[in-house]
């Protein structure tokens, strides 16, 4: 019962966003079925589209795990884009310089790196809080704007942009023996890009509840984010707490700005069309869990490729994801209407399981 | 020296200032309708989704009335009606306020995407667009400089620096203004005191749409000319952070709108000088975070700001 009504709030957040976003769709003079249906197959109807859909969704789910993360300590971490911007610069400089290393220990060094600066750059913030009070949704968001600014800097005219660049804004390439191996080989699937970042994303996952409810540290992190005044009276350095949650959420968005960029093998300027952004809504939808992020993940992840073949064979603007992400993150965040509607459908005990 | 000598040379152009204030503009709007919104107790991260609508709806309505009265006041009120939904959400649902200021923010790139597709795909937003007209003053116009500077600005920008004042003026010195903190503060005392909680909370989500609608109309009717999407590309999460910046106060949440505007213009300014722009473009955000770890210390939210209220027996 209580799993059932874990579920059943963003289960029916989505089928009430499917019914609003179609009549969005019916307004504008187009025909939701055709726009959903499209959807659907463009985001599940081959084995090579449900690859395509875990590659839009594994950032997604690592930058939520950074939001989820300081959340959980009661920081709103707003800034994934920007650690995951350091995140994506920091493994692609690591793996530029060290190009004739070996594939497994490069590749290991890569994803140090990008979680170390994703973690650095997200203590910042921790430690401002920490220190000064200084709020944490203005230096997170600022500090992102300077990730992306410096990421724009290194990558048009500094010291991270190649000799032969031909006034494309991009890296040098990622040394191909530092590429995550594709999980499916191409003899079963072609062209299949799904890489073992999955594995990594389900590791991260698992990283995620055990420290979170396996630790004295996630223990100390949810009592700081619960009441941190209780906390601090129960003997707990909150200060020390709130830094280390932001570093390992940080470190959380370093990897995913590792991932996308291991998917293209090359740093793009403006390589992120707002993962870290998308992934506070990722991270609410989950209802912050494990679990739920990685559902929810998947979801928007579908939403996001299905788009593309909706736009182009239905001709109906692939904006309609935004709509129809927002409108489900509304009615999760509307709790209370859900809980109306499974009332007045006869479902008492559903609706108080699913306060 | 050198970098001395080019930054004096910029500093000594009316241009920068000028840019200043018209950068600061919008941020000054969005800004204060936050401020208005959170000092009822209703936390909004909703005004980029607001400047967004208002934008997309002046530019619609523009160009099929050529009328720039009625354009105005379409993403005006588009921008409230939006808000409207937020408050909802926040007031009568009881949802959690970050949560649907971020629906509202991804429904509003959405919303004005999607129809921007529908509308305008093949050949971009008209350009007979009516615009938003500059207030040209005769007097100032002809003093060195000073002329240059705010001689011939946009209507808005001056309508966006006078609602500092008034802001103030509504919050600190009105009646409603002092139920509005109250409620902000301590909900159930006021409750007690017959001011009702939700009609004010309701009045100050949809100012601040109607606030940030005005913004959104100045963006697309007098800086670009046109709608594209996502155009306000984060100027209402930078008119959040100089709310935040300035304490919840009008005055101050000005003053940190300026400091980003200044920003922007001097990053413009300093394009072709041989300073990497793409890192001065980061000196504001820098300066944010040293002011507010540095010298403007805690930002204390009003008490009861997110906590939605429950109507006692």
């Amino acid at each position: 019962m209580r799993m059932l009504a874990a579920g059943i709030t963003p289960v029916l957040a989505v089928v009430l966003a499917i019914i609003v976003g179609g009549i969005v769709v019916l307004a504008s003079g187009s025909n939701p079925i055709t726009a959903y249906e499209s959807m659907l197959v463009g985001a599940v109807g081959s084995p090579f589209d449900i690859s395509e859909t875990f590659i839009s969704s594994i950032p997604l789910i690592l930058a939520a795990y950074a939001v989820s993360f300081a959340f959980r300590s009661g920081l709103f971490n707003i800034g994934a884009e920007g650690q995951l911007y350091m995140g994506a610069i920091a493994a692609t400089w690591v793996a530029t310089t060290l190009s004739d290393w070996p594939g497994l220990p490069l590749i290991i060094v890569c994803i140090v790196a990008a979680m170390a600066a994703g973690g650095a750059w997200a203590g910042i913030a921790g430690w401002l809080k920490a220190k000064t009070g200084a709020h944490e949704v203005i230096t997170t968001m600022m500090l992102s704007y300077v990730a992306i600014d410096i990421s724009h800097w290194l990558l048009e005219a500094g010291p991270m942009t190649p000799a032969n660049a031909f006034g494309t804004p991009e890296s040098g390439p990622i040394p191909p023996q530092a590429a995550f191996p594709v999980i499916l080989p191409s003899w079963i699937l072609p062209n299949a890009r799904l890489n073992a970042s999955l594995f990594l994303t389900i590791l991260a996952g698992l990283v995620f509840a055990w420290i979170l409810w396996r630790t004295p540290l996630g223990y100390e992190i949810r009592a700081v984010g619960l009441n941190a005044k209780a906390a601090a009276y129960g003997g707990i350095n909150v200060a020390r707490r709130l830094v280390i949650a932001m570093v390992i959420a940080g470190a959380f968005a370093g990897l995913a700005g590792m991932v996308p960029v291991w998917v293209q093998m090359r740093l793009y300027d403006s390589f992120s069309p707002g993962y870290g952004y998308e992934a506070i809504a990722v991270a609410l939808v989950g209802k912050n869990s494990a679990v739920g992020i990685f559902l929810a993940g998947l979801l928007y992840g579908a939403m996001i490729h299905g788009a593309v073949a909706m736009q182009a064979n239905a001709n109906i603007s692939g904006f309609l994801v935004q709509i129809l992400q927002a409108l489900v993150l509304f009615f999760v965040g509307a709790e209370v209407l859900i809980r109306w509607f499974l009332r007045r459908g006869g479902f008492r005990a559903l609706a108080e399981a699913a306060s | 020296m050198d970098i001395v000598n080019t930054f004096a040379t910029i500093l000594a152009r009316p241009d920068l200032w000028a840019g200043t204030l018209r950068f600061a503009a919008p941020l000054t709007l969005a800004a204060l309708g936050g401020v208005i919104s959170e000092r009822s107790g209703v936390v909004n991260i909703a005004m980029e989704g607001m400047m967004l609508v208002g934008a997309f709806f002046a530019v619609l309505v523009g160009a099929a009335t050529h009328d720039i009265v009625l354009a105005t006041l379409a993403s005006v009120l588009c921008g409230g009606l939006i808000a409207t939904f937020h408050g909802v959400a926040s007031i009568h649902l009881r949802a959690n306020q970050i949560v649907s200021g971020m629906a509202i923010n991804l429904f509003a790139l959405g919303l004005t995407s999607f129809l921007m597709f529908r509308f305008y795909a093949t050949s971009g937003t008209p350009s007979d667009i009516p615009a938003l007209p500059d207030v040209n003053i005769p007097v100032i116009n002809s003093i060195p400089f000073v002329g240059a500077v705010i001689g011939d600005l946009n209507s808005i920008v001056w309508v966006s620096i006078l609602a500092v004042p008034v802001t103030w003026w509504f919050l600190f010195r009105t009646r409603i203004g002092l139920r509005i903190r109250a409620v902000g503060e301590h909900p159930r005392a006021a409750d007690t005191l017959g001011v009702s909680v939700f009609r004010m909370r309701y009045l100050c989500v949809i100012l601040s749409g109607l606030f940030s609608g005005l913004g959104g109309a100045y963006l697309a009717l007098s800086v670009a000319h046109s709608f594209s999407d996502n155009m306000t590309s984060g100027a209402g999460f930078i008119a959040l952070a100089a709310m935040i910046f300035g304490k919840w106060h009008p005055v101050g949440a000005f003053l940190a709108c300026l400091l980003f505007g200044f920003g922007q213009s001097l990053g413009i300014n300093l394009q072709g000088t041989g300073f990497p722009d793409q890192l001065v473009a980061a000196t504001p955000y820098v300066l944010t975070v040293v002011a507010l770890a540095g010298f403007v210390g805690r930002a204390v939210a009003p008490a009861a700001d997110g906590v939605p209220y429950e109507v006692g027996e």
